[in-house]
């Protein structure tokens, strides 16, 4: 394996009895060429072969000498960025997927928790799709009266089991699906990012449940872009670049470079924006700057205003006064994914403050035609200087609908000097012995 | 052939849960509930006997009387099983999901949408027994105790109804005209299939070698002979049936296992 510090370490559980073995494994698919899949039944005829032309010609190499083992009771992670291979991996060990090379052998029950409430009929009862899922996760009905009471007690969804499934919220379905899953008295787990669908008490509720199971014995492979879960979870990480391991070894170690990696990446791209920032906002005092994404949503205007939101357009506000940021939204078709989010940065691109309607805790039900967002502070405290304001409206997992940076921007004043970007509210108290030649006007300077 | 009838053998449960799910689906929520799946065959019917019954006035001859009743009883199994073949074909691309993301035997999903199709069917059955019994009450010989062998028929028609629906599945996941296709072959099976006209009224020699290679047809005969005229189907038939059976499943379940392997990546 290629640079794998970690191989071999002291405690190595793989070594003593390994649950699931993969080695060498590589995984090619067939490039889906435009008009490739438009092959038809006649033109196979036709060339008198049904079965030839099915084996790869073109191949994308998804996995490529992939070797780890993981030991009974390890939690193991896998971390990559998008397609690096991760979710290939998964499943070729859960058995969805063949390898193209090399083998894949794993002890026991497995249970891929992949997609939540897999075979779950909307027409149909909560209570119904568990013995449906439970079928599908490889549980004989008797079995599923068993654990029924308890799936349902897990779920949290008691009330509303008779209801069919199309009345459930997205997170519903997903708690019911989880509970299923893990009811499953699996020997091997087998998660891929599912854990992020849910709200943060159920995400919670997941993750004690998956640690009960690994005290318990059971094997962890785990899949996932959350790098702290990762690394609080897991004993081992093995870290994928583009379908070929890059690191395996102690959590720490392997996300820390994988984290440096990213932001060296990432570095000089954000490098560029930044000067193009700087480039726009020096072109038109702060106006204009980078726009991206799909623009399912668009913003159409953004105004920073006085007050509760009636007062006038200010480009110009008091450290501390009260301002409303306005950002008027069209959808050009109803969305049901959508966040809106505000940051404010400087001209040179320190982040002051952002936040999002996912942030502050609100899910997305339907956004539809011309809407008004506002987002309204009884006080920014900021630090006097230049400021430019970012808007966004994207999909809940990033998917940018519409990003404008540096949108707007404008100028904080304040009686009160200071560095950095945040004002607080303060004042300065002296005990005696300390005495001044001048001290400012008012006795208490405002923020 | 053997290792997928295996499979299926060990995935029964989920064969049974999964045809369950789409029974309850389908009723649930209609005021009439399984009623309406009795609509498309009666409709069918009675479109069939007003044109051949009524407007042609008999042009069949003399052993498909009462008309209705002949109908009936080769109309609703051949129902049965180009539905099932239809939905059986169709259902891996309408399962993508279950298969690309569970660990899940592909073999059970055709086979599902012939259960299901089965099911309905046998819901339909008490219709073909009124008929019957109306048809002694006008006097007409039909129907009696070789009806007992219908279950023979079935059973020896599922193995060639799956093996179809198990290798047309497979394929219309790496071709994507299969089904209109087979959706024009099957109308065209249809009219060279004796069922809404009596083998006997064919008199032209080689439609009848056309009608008799269609491998429908023996069991359509059977039916007929068991249901309608009241009649053992010869021992011809029987292996007739046999044939198509063993050799459509063995077809059907070869194609199906040749690529099984590659269904998840193409779907």
């Amino acid at each position: 394996m290629t640079g794998s510090p970690g191989a071999g370490s002291p405690a190595d559980p793989a070594a003593l009895a390994p649950v699931i073995r993969a080695e060498g494994v590589g995984k090619r698919f067939r490039r889906v060429a435009p008009g490739a899949r438009l092959r038809t039944l006649k033109s196979a005829l036709v060339d008198r072969n049904l079965t030839r032309g099915l084996a790869p010609e073109e191949a994308i190499v998804a996995l490529d000498g992939v070797s780890f083992a993981v030991g009974a009771g390890e939690a193991f992670g896998v971390i990559g960025g998008n397609g690096s291979g991760k979710s290939t991996l998964l499943k070729i060990v859960a058995g969805i997927l063949q390898p193209s090379a090399g083998t894949v052998a794993v002890a026991g029950r497995v249970a891929a928790l992949i997609e939540l409430g897999a075979g779950f009929h909307p027409e149909i009862s909560g209570r119904e799709n568990v013995y449906i899922n439970g079928a599908v996760l490889g549980l004989s009905r008797r079995e599923v009266d068993r654990r029924l009471e308890s799936i349902i007690e897990f779920s949290g969804l008691a009330d509303f089991i008779e209801e069919p499934v199309k009345h459930y919220s997205s997170g519903m379905y997903v708690r019911l699906g989880f509970a299923v899953a893990v009811h499953t008295d699996p020997d091997v787990l087998l998660v891929d990012e599912v854990l992020a669908v849910g709200d943060e008490a159920f995400s919670h509720r997941c993750l004690r449940r998956i640690e009960e199971l690994l005290a318990a014995g059971k094997t962890l492979l785990f899949v996932s872009h959350a790098l702290d879960t990762v690394e609080g979870l897991c004993d081992r990480v093995l870290w994928l670049d583009g379908g070929r391991p890059r690191h395996l070894g102690e959590p720490r170690r392997v996300v820390d470079a994988y984290r440096q990696a990213v932001a060296e990446e990432e570095g000089q791209v954000h490098r560029e924006e930044k000067e193009q920032r700087e480039e726009a906002a020096a072109a038109d005092a702060g106006e204009g700057g980078r726009r991206w994404g799909s623009r399912e949503a668009e913003v159409t205007a953004v105004r920073l205003l006085a007050g509760l939101g009636e007062g006038e357009e200010r480009y110009r506000i008091e450290s501390g006064e009260r301002v409303t940021i306005e950002l008027t939204v069209r959808a050009a078709r109803p969305l049901a994914d959508f966040v809106f989010g505000v940051a404010v940065a400087t001209p040179r691109g320190v982040e002051c403050w952002g936040t999002n309607t996912d942030l502050a805790g609100y899910r997305p039900g339907r956004l539809a035609g011309e809407v008004r967002v506002r987002v309204v502070c009884p006080a920014l405290r900021l630090a006097a200087g230049d400021y430019r304001l970012d808007v966004a409206v994207h999909g809940r997992e990033g998917a940018p609908y519409d990003y404008r940076s540096g949108v707007l921007g404008f100028t904080v004043a304040s009686r009160t000097r200071g560095v950095g970007v945040y004002l607080p509210e303060h004042r300065w108290e002296f005990s005696g012995g300390v005495e001044w030649t001048s001290t400012p006007s008012s006795e208490a300077p405002r923020a | 052939m053997l290792r997928t009838a295996v499979q299926l053998f060990r995935f029964r449960g989920l064969l049974a849960t999964l045809t369950a799910r789409e029974l309850k689906a389908r009723y649930r929520g209609s005021v009439l509930g399984f009623f309406w799946s009795l609509v498309n065959p009666l409709l069918l019917l009675a479109v069939y006997s007003f044109v051949f019954g009524l407007v042609f006035r008999r042009p069949v001859g003399g052993d498909s009387e009462p008309y209705a009743v002949f109908l009936i009883t080769g109309l609703f199994p051949w129902i049965w099983a180009s539905t099932s073949i239809l939905e059986g074909t169709m259902s891996l691309i309408t399962n993508a999901g279950l298969l690309r993301k569970a660990v899940f035997p592909a073999e059970v999903l055709p086979v599902v949408a012939v259960a299901a199709n089965l099911a309905h069917f046998l819901l339909a059955l008490p219709i073909v027994a009124v008929a019957l019994v109306a048809g002694r009450a006008l006097g007409h010989p039909v129907g009696g105790w070789p009806a007992l062998l219908l279950p023979v028929v079935i059973a020896l028609q599922l193995p060639m109804v799956a093996g179809l629906a198990l290798g047309l599945a497979a394929l219309n996941v790496h071709f994507k005209d299969v089904r209109d296709l087979l959706a024009n072959l099957l109308t065209l099976l249809f009219f060279i299939a004796p069922i809404i006209y009596p083998l006997s009224a064919v008199t032209i020699r080689p439609l009848v070698w056309l009608i008799r290679a269609n491998p429908f047809t023996p069991f359509v005969l059977a039916y007929q002979q068991t249901l309608f005229a009241g009649a053992v189907p010869g021992p011809w038939l029987w292996a007739q049936m046999a044939a198509v059976a063993a050799l459509s499943w063995a077809g059907g379940a070869w194609l199906f296992a040749r690529l099984r392997d590659t269904l998840v990546e193409a779907v």
